[in-house]
C-alpha cells in the first residue's frame, strides 16, 4: 500500500506539479504528510469559499463551520461569499491562493467553472476539501477530498417515503423544482421521480421550477392546485419552497389536506424542522452540511500530519418526521 | 436633455474640453476614476497583508487576479460607455452575456461547429440583438430603459430555450460533442503564467474603443447626439443610425464577454451574468460619464472598472466582510455623481 502510494504521488508530482516545486524537496519520503508544515502548535488559516451566502442553507453551513472551527484554537477560518457568481468565486479562490492559506474549503457554485481555480490551489500545494458540491475530476487526485450529502439519494429517499408511508394508496403528486439548469435542482427532481416509481398508483401530475424561492413557489403551487384539484402531496426541493407551497395550500383552503415534504431540514424558526414539529408539513429530509466532518479532516491534515484522507465522505440524510422533529428542535 | 445653450453645439465635445481645461474641478472630474484608482492602490499597498516582507497586493499574480476578475464586466462597461454618452441605457447586457455563453457552448458541443464560425456567429447575433433593440427604441420613440428591460427578459428566455433548461459543460478534444481545445486558452494565463487571456481581450477591446470614441467621426457623432440631439440632427448627424449603432456595439460587447465567459469557465449557463448590467453602469458612472449624455471618457470607464476590482481584492485579502464592499461601492458612486453635478452647475454659471 505504502509503496503504491509513493509511486502514485511521485507520478502525480511529475505530471502536475512540474519542476519548480520539486527543486525544494529531495526524493519523496515514504508517505509524506499532505501538508509539510503541519504541526500541533502552529496557527493555521483555513479559507472557505462559499457559493452564495444569500441562500439560508449556506448561511447555516457557515454557522456550523464557524462553530466547528472555533473549537480548534489553532484554526482561523476566513469565509468569502461568492454571491452566486462563478467569476466572483474564482477570484476569491485566487485571493486565498495569494494569501497562501493553509487549507481551502470550497462549495463551488457550479462544477466546471470552478475547476481551474481548484487546480491552481492544488498546484500551489494547498489541500482542497470540497463541501456539498464537487468540481470536475477525481477526488483524491484533482482535489484532496469531497464531503457532502447526495442530492439524488436524498430526493430518492423522499420519493420512497412518499410511495410507502405517505401515500400508500397512491394519488396525484406535484414537484417544485429549484433553479432550472442548476445541478442540485436536476438531481433532486430526478431522485424524487425515481423514488415514487416504487408505487405505480402515484402519478406526478405537475412539475414547476420555482428557483428555490418561497414567493415563486407559492405562485407556482397555487396554479397547480387550480389545474389539479386532486393533488394530495407536493415535494419541494428545498425548505423555502415548501413554506411557499404551504401558503398556496392555505390560500386554496386546503391546509392539512395536501401533504408537504421539504428538503434541507434547516434549524431555526424559519426552518423545516420547526414546520414539521408543528404539523405544517409531513416531513423534511436533511441535507447535512458536513461542517464537522470537514473541520475534523482539516485537523487530521494540518495538526496530525495525515499522509492520506478518505477521498469521498458521504454524509447521510436524516428523515425529519412527526416522530422525531420535536426532539431535534433547537439542536 | 442638456440645458446648455445651443449656440456652440456644433462641436460640443471640443468646446467643453476647452472649458474644462480652465476649471480645476472639471479636471478633477475628468480624471476622477484614475485618481480613485490611485487612491485605492495606495490604500491597497498600505493595508495589504505582508508575507516575508512581500506586499501581497502588489504580487504579480494578485494584480493578474484583479484584472481577470473584472475582464467580463469591463468589456460590457466599454460598450455601455457608448450608449450612456448618447444619453441612453442598456439593461440587457448581463442577460445577453448569459445567452451568448449558452449559444457558444451549444454550438460547439451539440452543433459540432468549429471555433471560428462559432465566435463569428455569436458576435453577429450579439450585434443583431443590440441593433434590434436600438431600432425598436428609435423607430417607436420608446425609452431605451423599457426596450432593453424587455431585451433582458427576452435574452434570459432565449437562453433557457437554447439550453433546454440545462447547463452546458464544455469538454475539449477532437470529435463530435467536444470543443476545439484551443478555446480553453481563454482561461489560461500567458507570459510565464501571469497575464490572463481574458484580460488581453479586455485591454484590446478597450484600446480599440478608446480610439473609436476619441479620434473618429463616429465618436464625435456619439458625443453630439448625447449633447443635444436636435442640434446634432440639424447639423447633419445621422442621429438614428448613430443610436442604433451604439446598441449594436453594446450587443457586440456582451457577446464578446459571453464568449470569454464560456472559455474561462468551460460552461454555458442561462443564469450567468445576472446583475452585470448594474456593475457595468456603476463602472461607467464612476469613470466620469454622465447619464445625461454628451460627456464621458473611455479611459475613465476602464479605470473605474479596475478600481472596483482592486477594492474588492484589498477587502478580501484583509478578510473584511462583503457588506463593507457594497457600502463602499455605494459611497463611491454617490461621490462620483455629486462631483459631476457640481461641474454641470459650474459650467452653467460660467456662461
Amino acid at each position: 500500500m505504502a509503496s503504491h502510494v509513493v509511486f502514485k504521488r511521485a507520478a502525480f508530482r511529475i505530471l502536475l506539479l512540474g519542476a519548480p516545486l520539486l527543486t525544494l524537496g529531495t526524493a519523496a519520503e515514504a508517505a509524506d504528510p499532505l501538508v509539510k508544515a503541519c504541526s500541533k502548535t502552529d496557527e493555521f488559516v483555513i479559507g472557505f469559499s462559499q457559493a452564495n451566502n444569500a441562500e439560508p442553507y449556506r448561511q447555516h453551513v457557515n454557522d456550523e463551520l464557524t462553530a466547528a472551527a472555533k473549537a480548534v484554537p489553532n484554526f482561523k477560518l476566513q469565509i468569502a461569499d461568492g454571491a452566486g457568481n462563478v467569476n466572483t468565486q474564482t477570484s476569491q479562490v485566487d485571493n486565498f491562493i495569494t494569501q497562501k492559506v493553509d487549507l481551502l474549503l470550497i462549495s463551488p457554485f457550479e462544477a466546471a467553472p470552478l475547476t481551474p481555480a481548484v487546480q491552481r490551489a492544488m498546484k500551489a500545494g494547498i489541500p482542497v476539501i470540497e463541501l456539498d458540491r464537487k468540481t470536475v475530476g477525481e477526488p483524491g487526485k484533482d482535489y484532496t477530498a469531497f464531503i457532502g450529502g447526495d442530492n439524488y439519494k436524498i430526493a430518492l429517499t423522499a420519493g420512497k417515503y412518499t410511495a410507502t408511508k405517505l401515500l400508500p394508496s397512491g394519488g396525484q403528486v406535484a414537484v417544485l423544482e429549484g433553479l432550472p439548469s442548476s445541478t442540485p435542482a436536476v438531481e433532486r427532481l430526478n431522485g424524487f421521480k425515481a423514488g415514487v416509481k416504487e408505487n405505480p398508483k402515484i402519478e406526478v401530475v405537475a412539475e414547476q421550477a420555482a428557483d428555490w424561492l418561497p414567493d415563486k413557489a407559492q405562485t407556482a403551487f397555487a396554479a397547480m392546485i387550480q389545474a389539479h384539484p386532486d393533488i394530495k402531496m407536493v415535494y419541494a426541493s428545498n425548505d423555502m419552497m415548501a413554506a411557499g407551497a404551504r401558503l398556496a395550500a392555505k390560500g386554496a383552503g386546503k391546509e392539512g389536506q395536501i401533504k408537504i415534504i421539504g428538503t434541507d431540514g434547516l434549524p431555526g424558526p424559519a426552518g423545516g424542522i420547526r414546520a414539521v414539529a408543528e404539523g405544517e408539513w409531513a416531513a423534511t429530509f436533511t441535507y447535512p452540511t458536513g461542517a464537522k466532518e470537514a473541520i475534523a479532516m482539516a485537523k487530521s491534515i494540518l495538526l496530525d500530519c495525515a499522509t492520506k484522507v478518505e477521498p469521498v465522505v458521504t454524509v447521510e440524510t436524516t428523515a425529519i418526521t412527526s416522530e422525531n422533529a420535536r426532539s431535534l428542535m433547537g439542536k | 436633455m442638456s440645458s446648455l445653450p445651443t449656440t456652440e453645439q456644433q462641436t460640443p465635445a471640443r468646446d467643453k474640453s476647452a472649458a474644462k481645461r480652465r476649471d480645476p474641478l472639471a479636471l478633477l472630474v475628468r480624471f476622477q476614476s484614475l485618481i480613485g484608482l490611485v487612491i485605492v492602490a495606495i490604500g491597497g499597498i498600505i493595508f495589504s497583508p505582508r508575507r516575508h516582507g512581500e506586499i501581497l497586493f502588489l504580487a504579480p499574480d494578485n494584480i493578474a487576479n484583479i484584472v481577470r476578475a473584472v475582464s467580463e464586466t469591463g468589456i460590457i462597461a466599454i460598450g455601455m460607455t457608448f450608449v450612456i454618452v448618447t444619453a441612453g441605457i442598456d439593461l440587457s447586457v448581463g442577460a445577453l452575456l448569459g445567452l451568448s455563453s449558452v449559444v457558444t457552448a451549444t454550438m460547439m458541443i451539440n452543433g459540432g461547429f468549429g471555433l471560428a464560425p462559432t465566435i463569428f456567429l455569436v458576435l453577429l447575433a450579439g450585434i443583431a440583438f443590440g441593433a434590434i433593440q436600438g431600432t425598436i427604441s428609435t423607430r417607436f420613440r420608446l425609452e431605451a430603459f423599457i426596450v432593453t428591460l424587455a431585451g433582458l427578459q427576452a435574452a434570459r428566455g432565449l437562453a433557457l430555450v437554447v439550453s433546454g433548461n440545462q447547463y452546458i459543460n464544455i469538454s475539449y478534444g477532437d470529435g463530435p460533442g467536444l470543443a476545439p481545445p484551443v478555446f480553453a486558452i481563454l482561461g489560461e494565463r500567458l507570459f510565464d503564467n501571469v497575464v490572463p487571456v481574458a484580460t488581453i481581450v479586455f485591454v484590446g477591446f478597450a484600446a480599440v474603443a478608446t480610439l473609436v470614441l476619441n479620434t473618429t467621426r463616429f465618436g464625435r457623432y456619439v458625443f453630439a447626439v448625447g449633447g443635444n440631439e436636435r442640434a446634432a440632427r440639424l447639423s447633419g448627424v445621422p442621429v438614428t443610425g448613430v443610436k442604433i449603432a451604439v446598441y449594436a456595439i453594446t450587443g457586440f460587447a456582451s457577446a464578446l464577454a459571453g464568449i470569454v465567459h464560456a472559455g474561462q469557465f468551460n460552461f454555458g449557463s442561462a443564469n450567468d451574468g445576472a446583475g452585470y448590467e448594474l456593475t457595468a453602469i456603476a463602472a461607467v458612472v464612476i469613470g466620469g460619464t454622465s447619464l445625461f449624455g454628451g460627456a464621458g471618457s473611455m479611459i475613465g470607464t476602464v479605470a473605474g472598472t479596475i478600481m472596483l476590482g482592486a477594492l474588492a481584492n484589498v477587502l478580501q485579502l484583509n478578510n473584511i466582510t462583503p457588506a463593507l464592499q457594497l457600502l463602499s461601492t455605494a459611497a463611491i458612486i454617490v461621490l462620483a455623481a455629486v462631483l459631476q453635478s457640481l461641474v454641470r452647475r459650474r459650467e452653467g454659471l460660467l456662461r
